[in-house]
């Protein structure tokens, strides 16, 4: 598999957690931390996520999310830590048997 | 939360991105599995694609299926293990997601992972180009004379060109079973006792080189007619005595 083919499914995969509530925007940032976003994320597209929050006059995961699409979070974020934040979800849901983090 | 939907979603776009084949899903979806959660029109119609197509393999059972279906009859966990098994496999990592299965199965060893980025190889040094050696004499090897007779007459005869004179075959070993009906007892050497003649009285057995009789040459002897045997019409000879040493050879 390619780095493209893996990346568009990781993207889909946090997509579609989101869209079905498997996971919510908070838990997305609980592991894409602000360190990891500020480690990761391109500058342009952190100065987008400041300027977001300046415009609404606070910062939300939701917001946070809503400029830090899924395509760009499995873009720029290591793919580890989107897969630990499906996976503790999935834990939480009762489908695996691993301790939630 | 729509589980479902969700699990829908992972695997479908994992089997259209190539991350995931339909091996992948029916590692953990076995027919055992299929058996025990699929309803039977399902089965049905599983069974009528299987019977159709030339060829029966995962991606048959799993576009016959559908994903949503077997998103809403199999157990999330096994579908879940899926998708677990998928993304470790993403990031490189090894199957480290438990098949679920309803029975105990053969565990199977999963590949060791493999690295999923190759480091570059390395630099090939191109040293200088080498002259093209020159053609070496024709020297051929030293070859040691042939240890059997009958091969240094074949080595003749390919370098004279020559036929090589006849060889003297050896003899070969009998090549068929001896029958049990004990006619080669007949035909070997040994011969069956007899009783020595007794001679005539009056006169030696054999006479000797030199030994003169003192018969007459020309005396008249009696005879029968009966006795005498009418050698040019006798198509046969008879045999005087018990003696079939031939007869095992002609065999």
């Amino acid at each position: 598999m390619s780095q493209d083919q893996r990346q568009a499914w990781f993207a889909r995969v946090v997509e579609s957690g989101l869209q079905n509530q498997i996971f919510n925007p908070s838990d997305v940032l609980a592991h894409a931390t602000p360190d990891v976003l500020a480690t990761h994320l391109p500058p342009e597209l952190l100065s987008k996520v400041l300027q977001a929050s300046l415009t609404a006059g606070s910062m939300t995961p939701e917001r946070v999310l809503e400029t830090v699409t899924p395509e760009m979070l499995a873009r720029h974020v290591p793919h580890e830590v989107l897969w630990a934040c499906i996976a503790a979800a999935a834990a939480r849901a009762g489908l695996t048997n691993q301790v939630v983090p | 939360m729509n589980v479902k939907a969700f699990f829908v979603d992972a695997l479908t776009s994992a089997l259209d991105l190539g991350i995931a084949r339909p091996d992948d899903v029916l590692r953990h979806v076995t027919p055992d599995t299929l058996a025990q959660h699929l309803p039977r029109p399902l089965w049905a119609r599983l069974l009528t694609a299987c019977l159709g197509a030339p060829r029966v393999d995962a991606q048959l059972v799993i576009e016959t299926i559908g994903l949503p279906n077997l998103a809403e009859h199999l157990p999330a966990q096994l579908i879940w293990a899926v998708i677990a098994d998928v993304g470790g496999r993403a990031l490189g990592h090894a199957q480290d997601a438990p098949v679920v299965v309803a029975k105990p199965r053969t565990p199977t060893t999963p590949p060791p992972p493999r690295p999923l980025t190759a480091p570059p190889p390395p630099e090939v040094v191109v040293a200088a180009p080498r002259p093209t050696p020159q053609p070496m004499p024709a020297v051929g090897p030293d070859i040691p004379a042939p240890a059997s007779a009958a091969l240094a007459d074949l080595i003749n005869e390919l370098e004279n060109d020559q036929p090589a004179p006849a060889r003297s075959r050896m003899p070969t070993a009998q090549r068929f079973r001896q029958s049990n009906t004990g006619i080669g007892r007949l035909g070997s050497a040994q011969r069956r006792p007899q009783v020595a003649a007794t001679p005539a009285a009056g006169r030696p057995a054999r006479r000797g080189g030199t030994e003169v009789s003192d018969e007459s040459v020309g005396a008249e002897i009696a005879v029968d007619d009966s006795q005498l045997v009418d050698w040019s019409s006798a198509e046969q000879t008879q045999a005087t005595d018990d003696d079939f040493t031939d007869l095992g050879r002609k065999r």
